[in-house]
């Protein structure tokens, strides 16, 4: 059962990609909805379609047909500068890959979302909370290269909350990480859940975290399966 | 507590990831505002001489003997002092010509270095204070009164002050004033005196100078003249040269002309220049700023999944090239200023040219007109790959750069 009402809602979506001259389903007539503050796992093989379908919900990319409904508002339909602020204040991802800014530091990395909008006076000293929740506090003033790839992916998790977001988009959030560490980011997710009511719609192979989600998407070819209910899970 | 982190920072520290890119680009945009500053500023000096030179000259037209009339040009151009003489009748038959509203005799005298101590060359022009219309009207104005016979007045390159008294061919003259300068060499190393003055000058210098001067009260080096309204001074020089034989009408907008003609090839070079620099420097930066997108794409991508709008992307695009050409544009300002200080001398030797630094004004527009050209080279060359950047969808930009 969904939580509170629906927060965002995919219709029928699809998204194909030509490759070397073929066309390729990534995302095929795709459906879910997901509930303000609900945490959803996505599970599925490579190539399956599960980082397309973030970016589909993300508002990253357009779908060739459906519809991605974001508090009630049809992403598709908003004006480019609209859908950018909407990402900007409701979103966030968390990628695969290393997404620091290399020339700026990890400060200011977790700040620079809120360089693209109005946020309150104190963004610095958020960021500082947010660096020291993920226990990089005295890593404030180091550039990525100066980090590990845990770190790296530390800062970048501490940077998906800077903006108090409804929803975050995480691919593979702990992939890089050791299980300490792997431990302190659900704890993260866990109390940005259950403090904020942030939703998260988790694309992972790690059993811990996708044992925080209460329902689990499965992909493959393009297409989800039936959902697998993991409530009972978490509460065991 | 205030973040400092904005388009401009983010846009700077982006410039010195690549430092070396970022450094020949400086360096292109320098040379290419350095070379049109320079060339533009040592033009318009020329042309701000010129015109002060005319201006002062107050004529509209030169007459002066056929055969002395590169002499003559020389003369007023270049100021080199030069002694050449006509016959008195033809300013009676100026007077005459159509077109012609006032018309002035003038001496010019070209004596040695002055005195024993000295060694300016210094040029002796006499006038004729009843019809005058060049001097008289400073002496009126600055001094209140016309110059006696044993008055002159210098140019401000002459080193003589109020008051000195300095011998010519033998004659004392005493200074009872000093030009502002001009520019213009003719002028500013220049004594005036009376023609009255002059020939009596002339007249003693058999007796009183080791070097005299054979000049009698027949004999005139040229005519100024004024043109009546409706008459154009080239239709006037055209007229008197076909009236009076034997004699050379300069326009003042010839002189101007002449120089003109004299700069044109130094000025279509320094433009070819210029042009071929600034597509160069322009692909060169187009080329740059591509190169930059492409390698950041990802980059670009996730400031965009971050909430960045496509005009913040554009923004800081040309936020880096405008930073990169108004840096490059000073340095070039202040890199064209030393080398035209530098070159300044051997080239106007060369041209035998004068030179004058153009008013606070010009220089002002002329400075802002480099460094506007110079971003405006910035914004071009960066145009398209902002263009490019910001019209990326944010998850194909991600995935190119993966």
């Amino acid at each position: 059962m969904l939580k509170d009402g629906i927060m965002i809602d995919i219709r029928n979506v699809t998204k194909t990609y030509g490759i070397g001259g073929q066309t390729v389903k990534a995302v095929d007539k795709v459906s879910f909805a997901m509930g303000t503050g609900e945490i959803v796992s996505i599970i599925g093989h490579s190539g399956s379609g599960k980082t397309t379908l973030l970016s589909l919900v993300g508002g990253l990319t357009k779908p060739d047909s459906g519809s991605v409904v974001i508090d009630g508002k049809d992403i598709w339909s908003m004006d480019d500068d609209s859908l950018s602020e909407l990402r900007n204040r409701k979103i966030s991802f968390i990628f695969q890959f290393s997404s620091l800014v290399p020339t700026l530091t990890a400060l200011e990395n977790i700040m620079l979302p809120t360089t693209f909008g109005n946020y309150g006076k104190d963004v610095e000293g958020y960021a500082r909370e947010l660096l020291g929740l993920v226990g990089l506090a005295d890593k404030a003033d180091s550039y990525p290269s100066q980090l590990s790839g845990g770190q790296q992916r530390r800062v970048a998790v501490a940077r998906a909350f800077i903006n108090r977001p409804e929803v975050v988009l995480a691919d593979e959030p702990t992939g890089d990480l050791d299980e300490e560490t792997e431990r302190e980011v659900i704890e993260l997710f866990k109390r940005m859940n259950r403090e904020r009511k942030t939703a998260f719609l988790l694309v992972t192979h790690s059993s811990e975290l996708a044992g925080q989600a209460g329902r689990q998407l499965r992909m493959s070819s393009g297409s989800v399966l039936p959902f697998i209910n993991t409530v009972s899970h978490r509460e065991r | 507590m205030k973040t400092g982190l904005n388009t401009f920072s983010i846009a700077v520290k982006n410039l010195r990831r690549k430092i070396i890119r970022t450094a020949l680009l400086f360096l292109a945009v320098t040379v290419v505002t350095g070379t049109l500053f320079s060339a533009t500023l040592f033009i318009s000096s020329m042309r701000n001489a010129l015109k002060i030179g005319t201006y002062r000259l107050g004529a509209d037209v030169l007459v002066v003997p056929e055969k002395y009339v590169s002499e003559a040009r020389t003369a007023l151009l270049a100021g080199e002092p030069t002694s050449f003489y006509m016959d008195r009748a033809v300013y009676e038959k100026v007077k005459r010509v159509e077109g012609v509203k006032q018309a002035s005799p003038q001496l010019f005298i070209k004596p040695a270095s002055f005195t024993c101590c000295y060694s300016v060359d210094v040029f002796l022009i006499a006038f004729e204070p009843a019809t005058d219309f060049t001097i008289a009207p400073w002496l009126e104005k600055n001094l209140k009164k016309p110059l006696s016979g044993d008055e002159i007045i210098t140019g401000r390159e002459v080193p003589l002050i109020t008051g000195d008294t300095v011998p010519f061919f033998g004659t004392p003259f005493k200074v009872i004033g000093t030009m502002e300068p001009t520019g213009m060499k003719f002028f500013d190393r220049s004594a005036f005196m009376t023609m009255d003055a002059a020939y009596t000058m002339a007249a003693n210098s058999k007796a009183n100078s080791m070097q005299p001067i054979d000049l009698d009260r027949s004999r005139i080096s040229a005519v100024l003249v004024r043109v009546q309204d409706g008459y154009t001074p080239d239709r006037v020089a055209i007229r008197l040269e076909h009236d009076i034989e034997g004699i050379k009408a300069i326009a003042s907008d010839e002189i101007i002309n002449t120089v003109r003609k004299q700069l044109g090839g130094l000025l279509k070079g320094i433009l070819a220049v210029s042009a071929v620099l600034w597509i160069l420097a322009l692909l060169m930066m187009g080329f740059a700023f591509s190169m930059m997108v492409n390698e950041r794409q990802r980059e670009l991508g996730l400031l965009r999944a971050m909430g960045a709008k496509r005009g913040y992307i554009f923004r800081l695009i040309i936020t880096e090239a405008v930073i990169i050409s108004a840096a490059g544009g000073i340095a070039g300002l202040a890199g064209g200023s030393v080398l035209l200080l530098a070159f300044k001398g051997p080239i106007l030797s060369s041209l035998k040219l004068p030179y004058l630094v153009p008013s606070a004004t010009v220089l002002a527009e002329l400075t802002a007109g480099a460094l506007v050209f110079a971003m405006i080279t910035g914004l071009l060359s960066s145009l398209l790959p902002a263009i490019s950047a910001s019209t990326m969808e944010p998850y194909a930009a991600i995935r190119k750069g993966e």
